[in-house]
């Protein structure tokens, strides 16, 4: 802290002789700070410039708070400069409550302007101001929204029909249609959102339910097409997912298995059918341990799956067979 | 003269009491006299009569439920009445009593009543004296901890736990902040942390915002009835619904010692779960069956699922606090730069899953979640004995949990320090007067967040008479705030005429009046005293012993000497050796009754080593 910083400031000689254990540059710079308390705007309390950042005052803050937080004497006699540093460190919380809260910041900022700030601030506001009006006006004049609001309208009653009906297509369809054209509206975005979700539900579980008929007929391949295609429609499908490790593994194509296993599995860390998946593929690539372990698993998730247990049966006594 | 003078710290703790200092720059856990380091906040008095604290209070509580106190956290500061209160005393065993004035809670243990805070203070000092015992030299200064979400009352009453105890409380400080410091302590860092403090009895969150060594408390929330033992009776509920579902609807709440075992093994098993995916709970022999058809058994086994789902919506409860917390320090999830776990719950996997989903990322648990507290009192108690000249220290600052107002015309609650506040604050408000005439007015003091008065705690309340009288609203009261260190409220109001001016430490309405407090401050001088009898009692035992030990031993060489030459036995030898383990046993456990059995044994002893050494000597010396 430099010299001139006292310049002008006469410091009280009973003040500065008082029998405490504080030096004497500190007792300057407690009681310098006290007496300017009230005079002193935020930014002069923690020592920094005019609309310095949040950042800055809170660093700010710390530095002060290092010298006059009372805490800071423990076990020192402070006398009479206990009740200053008290008031000194509420000041300069004060100040930081103010000055690191982007909000609170930003209007003290505004209204301790310097004058030549302040005019420049105003100018800039009554320039905002014209050019505002000036855009409304233009809008006023062009006016697609009014044909626009009633499009929207529309479209978002039939939506709303269609997913009351459970044609999910059909509404998920008009909903983001209507969507694109008001974005701002929360309902709309709500209804949308819901929409596709259970669209691409529907979706998923309509291939599936294929995917289970192929399979049935001995169509592997065409098995496989379905479970891929409901997972595309729902990524988090886990029974697809898991089906479709299944159906991959019974054409040999082991790779693609092992992938859908995977996705199975992240799609539902807790199903027992998708570590089951897991297992059908571990074995084909010839890692029995671990096949083993996944089988186990998905028998303690789900101890109804035949399969899963017959095949672990087979794997834990293969070695007789 | 610090050396001379140990600090410590200590987590006093709903189920567990821990107590550090820091010795040579480093903060570390003191063992207690048994030499463990976590010591049961428990308190008894035993059959015959005696006063017992800690891991031996602990021992006996199952076969004397009724005459044993834990969970006493649970019930400092709180007013009879109270919601808290009342279902404390549905489900704990001992005996929950009003106090005189009708709005505190008292325990009545084998006959005496006693205060919530002297059982902590029977506590705090046995922690104490485990201390001393550590350091070989008396203790008088602690730095104490309370979870964030103490109110004022709580506060107070915990304090005067300290002093009955007869500690000088440096500082009270909350329990999460102070985790927080034993984290960042010796590390350089500039971050957002979150705490989550599950604890044993309560829940606390706290974030701070940490950079060059200092600590700065943003928001802190919490739950100051939420903790490991609310998973415990879920886990006792469904133990005693199944056994009374299987025993034709014996009701095993109805028999104290059944009760105490229940609880036990359910904490047994909540920990084993921890580590397992099941627990088995087997407690043979519970009660007696019904028409005398001999004793019942329960044998259960417990998943883990099965915990997570019994315990589902107090996890839930959890997070919903951590959000609020966050949104009230105007705080992102993706912002905060670490988050610390702390308290013998937040080892239960399901709550690591819940936070580390809720922050997405995964929490710190490098550090013991049962002793950090502890540890970053013993450091804020030493920064604040011998803060050092360089400024390297660590400084605190903490924030106040609640709104604390007063009561307003319409019993409305209006707020003059709102919660999350700096502390040390203070605040002025000014009130007019609603009456004509008006020359004295009721000035309530109230914590909480309810805009209701009603709804919140009702800290203290005081009369500021002689006012001038005049028109209604003509006379301005000026009412000063004021939030210490320690987050302890002081109130005082000022007629901005007349000058007139009355003031308040608040604690009128929760926990020991001040005469109350110096009538227990004399009584404890005077039990200390009737301690001190039995301990000079074992010194002058000890002392005794170890005179005949030390002799015994100065005799060995001689007497092995003998041994070779003489057909003596090597029995005997072992005999000795017997006799002096259960010796050094008795001093190490300061066992005075112990100490006198064995002292025959030691004499005779001793007086065979007498012989056998003269017998050595003899031919020597011929």
């Amino acid at each position: 802290m430099s010299v001139d910083r006292y310049k002008g400031f006469v410091f009280s000689a009973t003040d500065l002789s008082e029998d405490v254990d504080l030096e004497v540059e500190r007792r300057k710079q407690i009681l310098f700070a006290d007496a300017h308390l009230a005079r002193w705007t935020h930014w002069e309390v923690l020592d920094i410039p005019w609309n310095a950042a949040c950042a800055a005052a809170r660093a700010a803050y710390l530095d002060h708070v290092k010298v006059f937080h009372p805490d800071r004497y423990a076990g020192k006699r402070l006398g009479s400069y206990r009740a200053r540093l008290e008031r000194v460190f509420r000041r300069i919380t004060e100040a930081r409550d103010v000055l690191a809260d982007e909000g609170k910041r930003a209007a003290y900022a505004r209204a301790t302007a310097p004058p030549e700030e302040f005019m420049r601030t105003e100018a800039r506001k009554l320039e905002d101001e014209r050019r505002a009006e000036e855009r409304r006006a233009r809008l006023a004049r062009q006016n697609p929204l009014l044909s626009r609001a009633a499009r929207v309208n529309e479209l978002m009653q039939r939506g709303k029909a269609a997913l009351a009906e459970h044609r999910f297509a059909q509404a998920a369809n008009d909903l983001q249609l209507a969507q694109g054209m008001d974005p701002q509206n929360r309902e709309l975005a709500a209804l949308a959102a819901e929409a596709r979700k259970k669209s691409s539900l529907a979706k998923a579980t309509e291939h599936f339910r294929k995917g289970l008929e192929a399979e049935a007929l001995g169509n592997a391949a065409g098995a496989l097409a379905a479970f891929r295609e409901a997972l595309e429609a729902d990524p988090t499908h886990t029974r697809s997912a898991a089906q479709a490790a299944k159906a991959a593994a019974q054409l040999g194509e082991v790779a693609v298995a092992r992938s859908f296993a995977d996705a199975a599995l992240k799609a539902g860390p807790r199903s027992g059918i998708a570590h089951e998946a897991l297992g059908l593929v571990l074995e084909l690539e010839g890692d029995r341990k671990e096949a083993k372990k996944a089988l186990e698993r998905a028998l303690e998730l789900d101890p109804t799956l035949e399969d899963a247990k017959e095949r672990l049966k087979k794997l834990r006594w293969g070695f007789l067979g | 003269m610090s050396d001379l003078d140990p600090v410590i710290g200590i987590d006093l703790g709903t189920t567990n009491s821990v107590v550090a200092t820091v010795r040579d720059g480093v903060p570390r856990v003191i063992p207690n006299r048994s030499g463990q380091l976590l010591t049961p906040s428990i308190v008894a008095v035993a059959k015959n009569g005696k006063k017992l604290v800690g891991p031996l209070a602990k021992r006996q509580a199952i076969t004397n439920a009724e005459n044993t106190v834990f969970a006493a956290k649970r019930l400092i500061g709180r007013r009879w009445g109270s919601k808290e209160v009342e279902d404390a005393r549905t489900v704990l065993p001992y005996r929950l009593v009003a106090g005189p004035e009708g709005n505190d809670v008292r325990v009545d243990l084998a006959g005496r009543v006693v205060s919530i805070s002297e059982i902590s203070a029977l506590v705090l000092a046995e922690l104490k004296a485990d201390a001393e015992a550590w350091f070989g030299r008396p203790v008088k200064r602690a730095v104490v901890t309370v979870p964030a979400y103490f109110n004022d009352g709580q506060r107070q009453a915990t304090r005067d736990a300290g002093k009955i105890a007869g500690l000088e409380v440096l500082r009270i400080i909350n329990e999460p902040t102070s985790a927080a410091l034993a984290y960042g302590f010796g590390k350089q860092m500039e971050k957002k942390v979150v705490v989550f403090d599950l604890g044993g009895g309560t829940f606390d969150v706290s974030i701070l915002d940490i950079g060059k060594s200092v600590y700065d408390v943003v928001a802190v929330g919490g739950d100051t009835y939420l903790g490991g033992e609310d998973f415990d009776r879920r886990i006792m509920d469904w133990l005693t619904f199944g056994f009374a579902k299987e025993n034709a609807g014996i009701d095993l709440r109805q028999d104290k010692m059944a009760l105490q075992r229940l609880k036990d093994s359910a904490e047994k098993a909540k920990c084993e779960l921890s580590g397992a995916p099941s627990a088995s709970i087997h407690l043979p022999f519970l009660v007696a069956g019904a028409d005398g058809k001999g004793a019942l058994h329960l044998d259960k086994q417990l998943a883990r699922e099965q915990l997570e789902e019994l315990t589902k919506d107090l996890v839930e409860r959890c997070i919903a606090v951590a959000e609020k917390t966050l949104k009230d320090a105007g705080v992102r999830p993706s912002q905060v730069g670490e988050v610390l776990l702390v308290g013998g719950m937040t080892r239960m996997p399901r709550v690591q899953k819940a936070v580390k989903e809720f922050f997405g990322r995964e929490p710190c648990r490098g550090v013991h979640p049962e002793e950090v507290v502890a540890l970053g009192a013993a450091i804020q108690a030493h920064a604040l004995v011998e803060p050092s000249a360089k400024g390297e220290d660590v400084l605190l600052l903490d924030v106040t949990p609640q709104n604390l107002g007063l009561l307003v015309v319409g019993g409305y609650f209006q707020t003059v320090i709102p919660k999350n506040t700096t502390v040390p604050t203070n605040q002025t408000h000014l009130f007019t007067t609603v009456q004509d005439a008006q020359t004295s007015v009721r000035i309530a003091v109230l914590q909480g967040a309810s805009e209701r008065a009603i709804d919140n705690e009702l800290l203290g309340e005081f009369i500021l008479d002689g006012i001038r009288p005049a028109r209604r609203g003509e006379v301005s009261i000026e009412v000063s705030f004021e939030i210490s260190a320690d987050g302890i409220v002081g109130v005082s109001a000022r007629d901005v005429d007349t000058g007139q001016q009355q003031s308040i430490t608040v604690t009128a309405t929760s926990g020991l009046t001040e005469e109350e407090l110096r009538r227990i401050l004399d009584e404890q001088l005077d039990d200390l005293l009737e301690r001190k009898a039995t301990a000079g009692e074992f010194e002058e035992k000890r002392d005794r012993a170890q005179a005949i030990v030390q002799e015994m031993e100065a005799l060995v060489p001689a007497v092995q000497e003998a041994l070779e030459r003489t057909r003596f036995g090597k029995d005997a030898v072992h005999k000795a050796d017997g006799v002096l383990a259960r010796v050094r046993a008795a001093i190490d456990a300061r066992d005075v009754a112990a100490l006198e059995r064995e002292h025959e044994a030691l004499d005779r002893t001793l007086q065979l080593f007498r012989g056998l050494a003269a017998q050595a000597r003899l031919p020597q010396g011929k």
